[in-house]
């Protein structure tokens, strides 16, 4: 999790109203005729005064959760609950900057920027991991911004979807998937820190919940459809891309002659997920 | 006569940090007189404590009590823990009962799941001490990260005095010099 983007002072927008007041008032005056000159630049939001607080400790680095622990959001979940009171909090916070001394850049941003914050970086930790992009080529960097919220709503979805899919014993279905997946992804970590290999034990959580979205999507197309040939079919071509997405971030945590040793039990865990798609009716 | 009592400074906040936590626990403990299904007990109860594990950590920590805590990956890969937090005006300038309200049922909370977690022990039910489980990792998280950024913003602030009194002290020393 970080924040990696520069927030400005949260303030009321009146300045800019009244800017547009003068702009409007100055154009009618002026006759038609006239051009409208350039939007003026905005006044310069005052950033935070570093002097007063020497402990603002958010030096925002120049770096893309998260992270955090972070967090995941299943995008229709924090809408509801956070809506009505991000207004209140919003206009709250903006009553309050002029309360505190000098506060930090995230200490005093409205609700909603952080709700937004957190779901962008889903998106985009996704696209990273999951879809062809340059960012691949550089595996230690493409994952900074962790986050254990897309990992967590796609662990659920998955265990969701094979439990409404089985007819029987669904509770056990849904419990055993989910204990599957997150003791898996656990054990799989551990794997490749005791082969000596340099990765973040939540970062490479993160990474494989990530990576189980093919399996996410396979499994729903094996919901809707029964047939066992396509099943198969399905499985195994999301399954391929589950594992492509996850071999350069692996493969480059360790060292090259141990890469098969860290690579084959992640592709263990996402075959037996497979066969359980599979073998759900 | 009494001066009047202080009250909560952001009722709306308080209410939210103490919503989703009651609401999980409540949910968890009354779901078994109605549902009969492990999975909504489970999806919803761990979605509850998710959601107040995203609350007190984006929301009330920062309104309540000035604190914030992440993690962030450095350049050279390593991961870094770090902290944020309000100027010590600021800090004393908090509202007393809010901080009170958002440690302690910060606290109870993560007693009660530990409560619960004995339960289904005793009872041998793995997956209910699973749900449990979750839930109070994800409250023993924010203990955690909160405590330790109390420390730091204190440590940082006595950094401060100390280096403010240095200072001041160098600078009275050399007035003193120069009217010498």
């Amino acid at each position: 999790m970080s924040h990696n983007d520069t927030i400005p002072l949260y303030q009321s927008s009146q300045s800019d109203i009244d800017e547009i007041e003068n702009m409007m008032n100055a154009g009618f005056q002026s006759g038609p005729g006239t051009v409208l000159p350039a939007r003026p630049p905005s006044p310069i939001r005052p950033s935070i005064p570093v002097s007063s607080s020497p402990f603002v400790q958010s030096n925002l680095p120049p770096l893309p959760p998260s992270s955090s622990s972070a967090a995941q959001k299943a995008t229709p979940v924090p809408a509801p609950p956070s809506l009505p009171p991000a207004v209140n909090f919003g206009s709250s916070e903006g009553s309050k900057t002029t309360g505190f001394g000098s506060p930090p850049n995230t200490l005093t941003e409205p609700v909603w920027d952080t709700v937004k914050r957190d779901l962008s970086r889903i998106v985009s930790n996704l696209k990273l991991v999951v879809f062809p992009n340059p960012n691949r080529e550089d595996p230690g960097k493409a994952l900074r911004d962790w986050d254990l919220w897309g990992p967590f709503f796609f662990i659920v979805f998955l265990g969701l979807t094979l439990s409404w899919s089985a007819s029987v014993k669904k509770s056990e279905v849904f419990a055993v998937a989910f204990a599957l997946l997150a003791a898996g992804a656990v054990i799989l970590t551990l794997n490749v820190l005791l082969l000596g290999g340099h990765i973040i034990f939540f970062q490479s959580l993160s990474l494989l919940g990530y990576c189980l979205f093919p399996l996410d999507v396979g499994a729903v197309i094996c919901m809707l459809k029964d047939n066992v040939i396509l099943k198969m079919i399905v499985v195994a071509v999301t399954l391929a891309w589950s594992s492509w997405a996850a071999y350069p971030f692996m493969s480059a945590a360790v060292n090259p002659r141990r890469k098969a040793l860290a690579l084959y039990p992640v592709f263990l865990m996402y075959v037996s997920v497979g066969f359980l798609i599979i073998a759900i009716d | 006569m009494q001066p009047p009592v202080e009250n909560y400074a952001n009722p709306n906040t308080c209410l939210f940090h103490v919503l989703f936590k009651g609401a999980a626990l409540a949910f968890y403990i009354l779901s078994a007189l109605f549902f009969n299904s492990f999975v909504i007990i489970f999806v919803v109860t761990v979605l509850l404590a998710a959601l107040d594990f995203w609350v007190v950590k984006n929301v009330s920590g920062r309104i309540l009590v000035g604190l914030r805590w992440w993690n962030e990956i450095n350049d050279l890969g390593e991961s870094v823990w770090k902290f944020e937090s309000l100027d010590q005006e600021s800090l004393a300038r908090m509202n007393k009962k809010d901080s009170w309200l958002f440690w302690w049922t910060l606290y109870l909370a993560a007693a009660a799941w530990l409560i619960l977690g004995v339960f289904s022990l005793i009872r041998f039910q793995a997956d209910y001490l699973l749900v449990v489980g979750v839930c109070l990792s994800l409250n023993a998280a924010n203990i955690i990260g909160f405590t330790k950024c109390k420390k730091d913003a204190k440590k940082q602030f006595q950094q401060f005095a100390s280096q403010t009194i240095a200072s001041r002290f160098q600078s009275t020393v050399q007035s003193a010099f120069t009217l010498v």
